[in-house]
C-alpha cells in the first residue's frame, strides 16, 4: 500500500514538474487557427512544427470552417492564420483591416486557382472547354442531379463559405442556373468524396474546385474558360455577393461577373498578437513563409499516399528535403529545427 | 481432451497477436525499422515511445477492399440508391405539391386515429405542425424533406430490425454474434459512414438514410429482443400446454405482449433518425439540417436557434404520434389480459 501510495504521489509530482517545465521554458504561446482543407493543414503543420521545435513556443491549434475561424482571429482569440483566401473574403478582410484588428502578413502560396472544373474524358468527348459550352440540355442530362429532374448538378461551395454565393451568382450571370443546380455539399470532406467517388465510378463530374489540393494531384480535372478576370467587374460583383450574404438571395441584382484571379493566398495576425513586441520573431518568420504551388502540392501528395495521413510526417518530410524554409529564420532556429528531424 | 479443451482458445488468440505483430513488422516501411530485425532485442529504445514499425496496417487493406466494392457492386448499389430515392422523391413531391392545410389535416387525422381519439395529443401536434411553417415559410418544405427522409430510413429499420431483434430473441448464438456488431454501430463516429456513403451513393438524400439505417436500429433491434425475452415464461408455457407450436407461441404469445417495447424501440428510432438527418447536412443531404449548418457557418445565432426550435417540434410531432400509438397498444393489450383471467 505504502509503495502504491509512494509512486502515485511520485506521478503527481513528476507531471506538476514537467507541466511547470513547458510553461516556464517556452518562449512564446501562439494559438494558429487551421481550415478545412488540406492545403491549408499543411501550412499550419510546417509552420507549428518550426514554432515548437526551432522557437521552442507553445503551439495550440484550432480547427474549424472559414467563418468561426477567422471570427475568431478579428476577435484576437486566435493569433495567426497561416493561409488566407484573401480575394473570397475580400469585404471582410478590408473591412477588419481599416478597423486595425488584423494585420497582413505576406504572400503565402504565390498563385493558386479556383472555378469550375469538368473531368477530363467528359470535356474532351464533348468538347466542353468554356462554361458557355455547359449551357445545353444534352450536356446537363450527363450531370443529371438526381433530386431535382430536368437539372443537372453543379457540385459548389460549402454554403457558409464566400465561394458559395460567388458560384450563385455566377451561375445566373452566366445563365447556368437555368441548366444546374448549385448544390452545397455541406462540408470540405464531402466535397472531395463526391469528385473522387465520381471519378471512382467513372461518372461525369462537373464541380467547383482549387488548387492546391491533394486530390487534384489524383484525377483529371479540366479548368473551364470564364470570362477574363477584371478588377472593377470583381468589385461589382463582390457587392452583390455581400448583399446576398447579408440579406438572403431575393436582393440579388443583375450583376458583371468573370473567373476567380489567379490569385496568391495570404497570411494574417490579430493585431493584439502583433503588437506584443516579444512576439516580433515570431511574426518575421510568418512573413518570410512562403511555398511555391509546386512544393505545396508535392507536400500533399506524399500526405496522401505515403504519410499514411500524419500531417506532422508530411512536416518534417517537407523540412528534411527541401531548403527554402532555412531562408525564413535565423540560422540558429534552422539548426534546432534540423536536429530535431 | 477435455482437460485441455480450456486451453484452445487462449492458444489461438496467442498466435493471432503474434502473426499480427508480424504482419505489421513486415508492411512497416523499411525506414522505420532496425536494419535487421535482431537489433530489437539488443536495443530496446523502442521500448521509450511507441515504434512505427509496431503499427497493424489496416487502412491500406480498407481502401482497396473499398474501391473493389465501388469498382466490381457499383450496380448493386447503384440500384439501391435509385430505388431509395425514387421513394424518397416521389414522397417529396408528393407531399410538397400538396397545399399546406391539407398535409396539416393529414397530420391531425393521422394523430387522431393512431393516438385512440385523444383530442390533446391531437391539438398539441396540430399546433407544432402549423408552427414548422410559422417559424419562418422556408422551414415548410426543408421539414416535408427532412420527414420523408426520417420515415423512409425508419422503415428500413423496422423491415430489418424487428425481424432481426426476433432472432436474437430466439436464439443465443445469434445475439452473441450480432451484440458486438450493435456496439460497433452505435459507436463508431457518424462521419466514418458517412464518407463512403458518398463515395457510394453520391451527395443527397441516400447516404443520409443509410445512415440513419446504421445509427438508429440498434435500439429497435435491442428493444424488440429485451421485449420478447421479458414475456413470462409460465405465460408461455401456459402456450406450449395448450399445444401451441412455436411459431404460434411467437406470433399469438410472445410478440403481442412485446408490443409495447417495440413501439418504445420504434420511438427511439425515429429520435435517433431525427439526430441523424441534422449532422447528415453536412454531406449535402437537403433539409432543416442545412438550416442549422448555415447558421454556424455564417455565425448566425439566430437563424441557426430558429431551425434548431423547428427540429424540435418536428420530433415532438413524431414523438406525440409513435408514443401515443404505443400506450394505446399496451392499454389493449392489458385490457385483453383482463378479460382473459376473467374467462
Amino acid at each position: 500500500m505504502k509503495f502504491l501510495k509512494n509512486l502515485l504521489l511520485s506521478f503527481v509530482f513528476a507531471g506538476v514538474m514537467a507541466l511547470g517545465t513547458t510553461s516556464a521554458n517556452a518562449a512564446c504561446k501562439v494559438h494558429l487557427g487551421d481550415f478545412d482543407w488540406d492545403s491549408a493543414n499543411v501550412h499550419t503543420a510546417i509552420a507549428s512544427y518550426i514554432l515548437e521545435k526551432g522557437y521552442g513556443c507553445e503551439v495550440q491549434v484550432t480547427k474549424g470552417s472559414t467563418t468561426p475561424i477567422m471570427a475568431a482571429l478579428f476577435d484576437q482569440q486566435i493569433d495567426i492564420i497561416t493561409e488566407v483566401w484573401r480575394d473570397n473574403l475580400v469585404q471582410l478582410i478590408e473591412d477588419n483591416l481599416s478597423k486595425g484588428t488584423i494585420i497582413e502578413l505576406g504572400v503565402n502560396t504565390p498563385s493558386s486557382t479556383q472555378g469550375f472544373y469538368v473531368d477530363k474524358p467528359t470535356a474532351d468527348k464533348y468538347g466542353l472547354k468554356h462554361v458557355n459550352d455547359m449551357k445545353s440540355e444534352k450536356i446537363a442530362k450527363l450531370f443529371a442531379d438526381p433530386e431535382a429532374p430536368g437539372k443537372g448538378r453543379m457540385t459548389s461551395c460549402i454554403s457558409g463559405w464566400t465561394c458559395y454565393t460567388i458560384n450563385l451568382v455566377k451561375h445566373k450571370v452566366y445563365g447556368l442556373d437555368e441548366f444546374y443546380t448549385n448544390f452545397d455539399p455541406g462540408s470540405g470532406g464531402a466535397l472531395d468524396a463526391a469528385i473522387a467517388g465520381g471519378f471512382k465510378k467513372g461518372k461525369p463530374v462537373f464541380s467547383y474546385y482549387w488548387t492546391p489540393t491533394g486530390l487534384m494531384g489524383k484525377v483529371d480535372l479540366v479548368k473551364l474558360e470564364e470570362p477574363k478576370y477584371d478588377q472593377a467587374c470583381w468589385d461589382e460583383m463582390t457587392k452583390v455577393v455581400e448583399d446576398i450574404k447579408a440579406n438572403g438571395p431575393d436582393v440579388y441584382k443583375d450583376t458583371c461577373a468573370c473567373e476567380y484571379v489567379n490569385m496568391s493566398l495570404t497570411k494574417a495576425a490579430s493585431t493584439k498578437f502583433a503588437s506584443n513586441a516579444k512576439n516580433k520573431p515570431v511574426l518575421d518568420f510568418i512573413r518570410a513563409y512562403s511555398i511555391p504551388t509546386a512544393d505545396v502540392n508535392k507536400s500533399l501528395a506524399f500526405y496522401m499516399d505515403e504519410s499514411g495521413g500524419d500531417m506532422e510526417e508530411t512536416a518534417k518530410h517537407f523540412l528534411a528535403n527541401t531548403a527554402i524554409w532555412k531562408k525564413w529564420v535565423p540560422a540558429d532556429v534552422a539548426a534546432k529545427v534540423v536536429a530535431s528531424l | 481432451m477435455q482437460k485441455y479443451k480450456k486451453f484452445i482458445k487462449p492458444i489461438v488468440i496467442t498466435i493471432t497477436f503474434i502473426f499480427f505483430i508480424i504482419i505489421s513488422y513486415r508492411s512497416a516501411k523499411p525506414r522505420y525499422k532496425p536494419e535487421h530485425f535482431t537489433d530489437i532485442f539488443n536495443d530496446f529504445s523502442w521500448l521509450q515511445n511507441w515504434p512505427k514499425w509496431l503499427d497493424f496496417p489496416l487502412m491500406q487493406p480498407l481502401n482497396s477492399g473499398f474501391d473493389f466494392l465501388i469498382v466490381k457492386y457499383g450496380l448493386f448499389f447503384e440500384g439501391i440508391n435509385n430505388f431509395l430515392l425514387g421513394l424518397y422523391t416521389s414522397m417529396k413531391n408528393f407531399l410538397v405539391g400538396l397545399p399546406w392545410p391539407l398535409v396539416i389535416a393529414i397530420v391531425i387525422f393521422i394523430t387522431y386515429f393512431a393516438s385512440g381519439r385523444k383530442v390533446n395529443t391531437t391539438i398539441a401536434v396540430a399546433f407544432c405542425t402549423f408552427f414548422l411553417g410559422f417559424l419562418s415559410p422556408r422551414y415548410w418544405d426543408k421539414c416535408i424533406m427532412t420527414t420523408c427522409i426520417v420515415l423512409i430510413g425508419m422503415l428500413l429499420c423496422i423491415v430489418v430490425g424487428i425481424p432481426v431483434g426476433i432472432a436474437m430473441a430466439r436464439n443465443k448464438r445469434v445475439r452473441n454474434a450480432l451484440l458486438p456488431i450493435l456496439d460497433l454501430m452505435q459507436t463508431i463516429p457518424s462521419f466514418c459512414y458517412l464518407i463512403p456513403g458518398i463515395l457510394l451513393f453520391g451527395l443527397g438524400a441516400v447516404p443520409a438514410i443509410i445512415a440513419i439505417f446504421v445509427y438508429a436500429v440498434p435500439p429497435l433491434i435491442r428493444l424488440t429482443d429485451l421485449g420478447i425475452r421479458l414475456v413470462d415464461k409460465e405465460v408461455i408455457e401456459a402456450s406450449e400446454a395448450f399445444g401451441a407450436s412455436k411459431k404460434q407461441t411467437l406470433w399469438g404469445v410472445q410478440i403481442p405482449l412485446a408490443l409495447p417495447n417495440i413501439m418504445q424501440g420504434i420511438n427511439q428510432c425515429t429520435m435517433m433518425s431525427l439526430a441523424m438527418v441534422v449532422i447528415a447536412s453536412m454531406i449535402g443531404t437537403r433539409g432543416i439540417g442545412d438550416e442549422v449548418l448555415l447558421g454556424l457557418q455564417q455565425l448566425n445565432v439566430g437563424m441557426a436557434t430558429e431551425a434548431g426550435i423547428a427540429i424540435v417540434l418536428l420530433a415532438i410531432i413524431f414523438d406525440r404520434i409513435t408514443q401515443s400509438y404505443g400506450e394505446r397498444i399496451q392499454e389493449k393489450t392489458q385490457k385483453k389480459k383482463v378479460f382473459n383471467v376473467k374467462d
